[in-house]
């Protein structure tokens, strides 16, 4: 047999507790639905209570005298039916919370003003960062806007405004500048007009450090890289090629991208643009992301790899890293995406793991951070090219017979002679550069 | 066919076609019958149609309201004349407890094609309680559809409209403009009932305003051209619901936006779309949404009018203003 | 305040059920001496089942079930009274106490529950023919006063009254009480009446108490006389007799309908119960004063009778068998019932589209969609 509890009703005056004044049954009474159970004394009155169950009273879950809660068990009943004769014993829809300092008040009509709201109604984790970036600068709405739209941190402009507010100009002039010193202080000539310097002189000894000069010890990561540089730069014979390309709708489909919902919650830049192009350009150009190796019998081959674990060179605290993206051919957009954003936040963090940096089959580093146009960098040992990304900025450029301005970019690269030729290389930067001119391209 | 009329004989046409076409559209009020009502909205109309479709009424205006919510729910389509805008008090029960809630109550099941003519605003140099500018208490009300004519045009179409709404409508006539003329167009509608509208074109800044307002709004921008300063005007026509399409196109071309009302600022009408624009136009903004309007001061007696309610120079003051910053 | 012997007072059957018509009563006495016993006893089962489920449904706030309820307890007698002189063609305006005005007519009782619970604020369509033309019930003291006139005034207006033929002139009913009595609209209510001749029958329940004040408070002069000040017959009558209610109410209406204006009934009764179940009268009346108007209710009154005139004791075993049934059922019914979705809210505001209500719903679930499952 069914056993039912009946919880202390609110009885219409916005009430959340009631004093038991006086039972009228006793547990093993026979009991109909309405018979009277209880006597109660609200705040303003005394109310008595009708069963809403037939049955057998069970215990009495209040004692005389006892102020109850309202949604509080206070009588079971057994075995008997009544109620919804299936419905729930609990008095609907009247909320069961606890009593807590901010109850509501009394009022005439109706359930009464309830509790307030003891915790929040859980949401999924926010989405992106709160820019926090803007706050406290001066700065109207469309110039807000257009900061964002070109990447400037507000906060870092200078204002030039009437009011001290950052305008417009101040904003277009600071996405166009690196941020870039600039030591123009150049050194007087010697007065010798010649020197000679002996080629077999021993290396001088390092001079006592004085007082205005720093010794760094050469260990770790900077000692790590500084082998693999040199022994990249005088093992692989390296040639530098590049191209200015108009990477104006690149900017564009990033600006898209970033306010499309499937991104908006990662990070977009061109970089991600920028990587897509090497992946697509490496499968059109295999040698560029082959390696050569050097076997123990002395003879050598190049390992083509049919697939890319594509590096990103980083600047970390712990020095020069270039941990790599495994398969990034198999990634789509929106992975990649999500695969650039966690590596770099790993590097940030120092906690790229050597597993990281192992396997890289082409790098790419992004020297337009710097506000660099090209380079020539350093491939990365085990790989036979590097790509350099060139800060994008506005230049003026032909468009249909006229000078305009676009969003310019130089797209260099760095390769192993032995493995690629001259052919190979040029083919492999153009390639980059025109996904940079025209995304679409890599709907082929 | 166009006509030049009084945009009170605009209502008076468009009355006539709505009884023409519908024999249970009723009229009912105060003096509305034999006196043709004090502003001879209805002249000629009971001569017309009968004292059984144009009451003259006791003079109860809660009674008026009520027994046109009882006449709507046996079938017809009542459409009351409130004689000033400061005597619909008395039936605010009834246009607010009751006929706003009503098809709600009835979840559907009954309609309420009531209308409410009410003449309101100020500059006719008359007593308390005939200059007042009620919109915001009705605009506030759920249940309720609010307009206001501008022009005689306007007025022609919009009462027609009004009557044929299912929903009860509060049809706000600006009482300074009774007699301006205007083109009447009695075979094309200009625009939807709720439609908000481009009057004038102008690059610099957007000036929104509802009823006898959008005229002075007119004489603002021709002053400000002669300035050098271009302004777009726009007559909001409908003040629930509102169509915020045009003020939103306007601003992001200007970037600035002036709304002008009779009413008192403080809670009113042009706070709604002022909020509603920078929310929604925000990247677009130059300058902060400004507002003109009436004193949050009773109703002046009528020698201070001029200076209570908001004429040209007031809005050039906030255009001057817009244009700063 | 209307003195209990009141020579105007209509009364056919005494506080003890003995038929003892005053003399205000003769001209009633065929409309009455028609009445079958059939009729008879649906008069009086009417007022024991209404009694039943209003106990039930007081019981069922008292369970939490429903957020209020206002007891008709004590008014069964004008209300089924003046319910059953209605014809099916007539239309009725309750104020928000009428419960077996509703249910007579053909509203389902949930219905009524409904509303009490917090699911709905009407309850009930009055266009659809199975309400029997009942309107619902209006919170806003007197407002309903109002809407009946205008009704009666379109009846008046499209003809669909006043052609002599009684089966078919349609006719008003709107019931108010003594507290109503004194809002403005139930003056212009009765201004607008008797301008326009509307064929509508003003039924004022005299319960004696609007929640704690007491009649005296809201007049001076009997309540009945009012009505003559407006230029329409009045007549005064005892509440808590049901023949005598019925009378007067079928007069009333049948005289509305054929074109001679409207009538003002007032119906002397009691609140037996609270205000409603949120109130406490033990604050603001004697006990005294209720028994009082126990010794006159108008079931036990018509008990009596009906005993006298030799009706079997089976017969109000039936009764109260049925009405218990009767309250079993609206019990079971309102424990199973659900609740209501949030965007209904936006459903009718306006019989038309509206931008509003499309956006705010539209923000509504989306909002709602953005909690974790559950939260």
């Amino acid at each position: 047999m069914s056993e039912q509890t009946f919880h202390l009703p609110d009885v219409g005056e916005g009430l959340t507790e009631a004093e038991i004044v006086q039972w009228r049954v006793a547990p093993g009474d026979a009991v109909e639905v309405n018979d009277v159970l209880v006597e109660i004394e609200t705040a303003k009155s005394l109310v008595e209570l009708p069963s809403p169950f037939s049955g057998t009273v069970g215990e009495l879950l209040a004692p005389e005298g006892q102020t109850v809660t309202v949604g509080a068990p206070i009588i079971t009943i057994a075995g008997g039916g009544g109620a919804g004769d299936a419905a729930a014993s609990a008095p609907a829809p009247a909320e069961q919370v606890a009593a807590s300092d901010d109850d509501g008040g009394a009022v005439l009509v109706g359930y009464g003003t309830g509790a307030g709201a003891t915790s929040r109604r859980k949401r999924p984790a926010e989405r992106g960062e709160t820019v926090r970036a803007s706050v406290g600068v001066v700065a109207k709405p469309p110039v807000r806007k257009l900061a964002r739209d070109l990447g400037v941190t507000l906060s870092e402009v200078t204002p030039t405004g009437p009011a001290g507010e950052v305008t417009r100009d101040d904003v277009v002039r600071h996405a166009e500048q690196a941020s870039v010193f600039r030591n123009i202080a150049t050194p007087a000539a010697p007065a010798e007009r010649e020197q000679t310097i002996p080629v077999s002189a021993p290396a001088p000894a390092a001079p006592p450090v004085g007082e205005r000069e720093e010794a760094i010890p050469v260990k770790g990561v900077r000692k790590a890289t500084a082998s693999g540089m040199v022994r990249s730069a005088y093992t692989a014979p390296h040639v530098s090629v590049w191209t200015d390309v108009d990477a104006t709708r690149t900017m564009e489909l990033v600006k898209r991208l970033k306010a499309s919902p499937d991104f908006a919650d990662i990070k977009v830049s061109p970089l991600l643009i920028m990587a897509r192009a090497v992946i697509w350009a490496v499968r059109r150009t295999p040698l560029i992301g082959a390696a050569w190796i050097d076997k123990e019998d002395g003879s050598a081959e190049i390992r083509v790899r049919n697939y890319v674990n594509l590096g990103i060179a980083a600047a970390t605290p712990r020095g020069l890293l270039v941990p790599n993206i495994k398969d990034a051919q198999d990634l789509n957009l929106r992975e990649l995406a999500k695969a650039l954003e966690k590596l770099t936040l790993t590097a940030r963090e120092g906690k790229t793991t050597p597993a990281d940096q192992q396997g890289g089959t082409i790098t790419i580093t992004n020297i337009g951070v710097f506000g660099m146009d090209a380079g020539t960098p350093i491939i990365n040992p085990g790989e036979s090219g590097i790509v350099a990304m060139g800060t994008i900025r506005q230049k003026p450029w032909v468009v249909d017979g006229e000078v305009r301005p676009r969003f310019v970019t130089t797209v260099s690269g760095s390769f192993d002679h032995r493995v690629i030729d001259g052919d190979g290389m040029s083919r492999f930067i153009a390639d980059v550069a025109s996904i940079l001119e025209e995304p679409a391209l890599l709907l082929d | 066919m166009v006509e030049s009329m009084p945009l009170a004989k605009a209502l008076n046409a468009g009355l006539r076609a709505a009884m023409t076409a519908d024999d249970h559209v009723l009229l009912m009020g105060e003096d509305i019958g034999r006196l043709g009502g004090v502003f001879r909205v209805t002249e000629g109309l009971q001569a017309e149609f009968g004292d059984r479709r144009v009451l003259d009424t006791p003079l109860a205006e809660s009674g008026i309201v009520g027994t046109a919510i009882g006449l709507a729910m046996a079938g017809f389509r009542p459409i009351i004349e409130i004689q000033f805008d400061g005597f619909v008090f008395p039936a605010f029960d009834q246009i607010t407890t009751q006929l706003a809630k009503l098809t709600n109550r009835h979840e559907g099941a009954l309609q309420m094609p009531v209308v409410i003519r009410i003449p309101y605003g100020g500059h006719i140099g008359a007593v308390e309680h005939h200059q007042e500018s009620p919109e915001a208490y009705f605009t506030h009300t759920a249940g309720l559809r609010v307009v206001s004519p501008s022009t005689a045009n306007d007025a022609y179409w919009m009462i027609q409209d009004a009557v044929r709404s299912p929903d009860p409508v509060i049809f706000l006539e600006p009482k300074a403009k009774y007699w301006m003329k205007g083109d009447v167009d009695t075979a094309e509608r200009p625009l939807p009932l709720h439609a908000s509208r481009l009057v004038r074109r102008g690059t610099d800044v957007t000036l929104v305003g509802h009823g006898a307002m959008v005229t002075t709004l007119l004489q603002a921008a021709a002053l400000a051209e002669s300035e050098g300063t271009s302004c777009e005007v726009i007559d909001l026509r409908s003040l629930s619901p509102i169509d915020y399409g045009p003020i939103l196109d306007s601003v992001r071309r200007t970037g600035r936006m002036v709304y002008a009302q009779e009413a008192p600022g403080f809670t009113s009408v042009g706070s709604e779309v002022a909020a509603t624009v920078m929310e929604r136009a925000f990247f677009a903004l130059e300058a902060p949404v400004l507002r003109v309007s009436g004193f949050d001061v009773p109703f002046p007696p009528a020698k201070l009018e001029g200076t209570y309610l908001p004429d040209a120079d007031r809005i050039l003051e906030a255009v001057d203003r817009a244009l700063a910053y | 305040m209307t003195p209990p012997d009141d020579p105007a007072l209509v009364r056919v059957l005494a506080a003890d059920g003995t038929f003892a018509p005053s003399p205000e009563a003769e001209r009633y006495l065929p409309l009455i001496d028609a009445l079958t016993d059939a009729e008879l006893e649906t008069l009086y089962r009417d007022m024991v089942v209404v009694r039943s489920f209003d106990r039930q449904a007081t019981n069922l706030q008292r369970q939490g079930q429903l957020a209020l309820w206002p007891p008709s307890l004590g008014q069964e007698a004008a209300q089924v009274g003046s319910v059953r002189a209605a014809r099916p063609q007539d239309h009725l305006f309750p104020s928000y106490r009428e419960h077996v005005v509703a249910t007579t007519r053909g509203v389902d009782p949930i219905d009524i529950i409904r509303v009490m619970r917090g699911l709905t604020h009407g309850g009930w369509d009055p266009t659809d023919p199975k309400n029997g033309n009942v309107h619902i019930y209006t919170l806003v003291l007197g407002s309903q006063t109002l809407h009946a006139t205008g009704f009666g005034m379109g009846l008046v207006f499209d003809g669909r009254t006043g052609t002599g033929d009684v089966d078919r002139d349609e006719a008003v009913v709107v019931y108010y009480g003594d507290g109503a009595s004194s809002q403005g609209d139930v003056h212009e209510a009765m201004v607008f009446a008797n301008t326009y001749r509307t064929p509508q029958v003003f039924f004022l329940q005299n319960n004696h108490w609007a929640i704690s004040v007491p009649v005296a408070t809201q007049s001076r002069a009997p309540l009945y006389r009012r009505a003559e000040g407006y230029g329409m017959p009045s007549i005064l009558v005892d509440g808590n007799d049901v023949l005598a209610s019925y009378a007067v109410s079928r007069l009333a209406l049948d005289e509305a309908r054929a074109g001679d204006g409207p009538r003002a009934i007032e119906a002397m009764t009691y609140r037996m119960g609270a205000h409603t179940t949120s109130d406490d009268p033990t604050k603001y009346r004697t006990s005294d004063e209720e028994q009082s108007w126990a010794r006159r209710d108008p079931i036990a009154r018509m008990r009596a009778y009906l005993e006298g005139r030799g009706a079997a004791a089976s017969f109000f075993d039936e009764v109260d068998a049925d009405a218990q049934a009767y309250a079993d059922d609206v019990r079971v019914r309102t424990n199973a019932l659900g609740t209501i979705e949030p965007d209904s809210m936006f459903a009718h505001v306006y019989s038309e589209d509206h931008p509003l209500m499309v956006e705010q719903r539209r923000w509504l679930a989306a909002y709602e969609a953005s909690f974790e499952k559950g939260a």
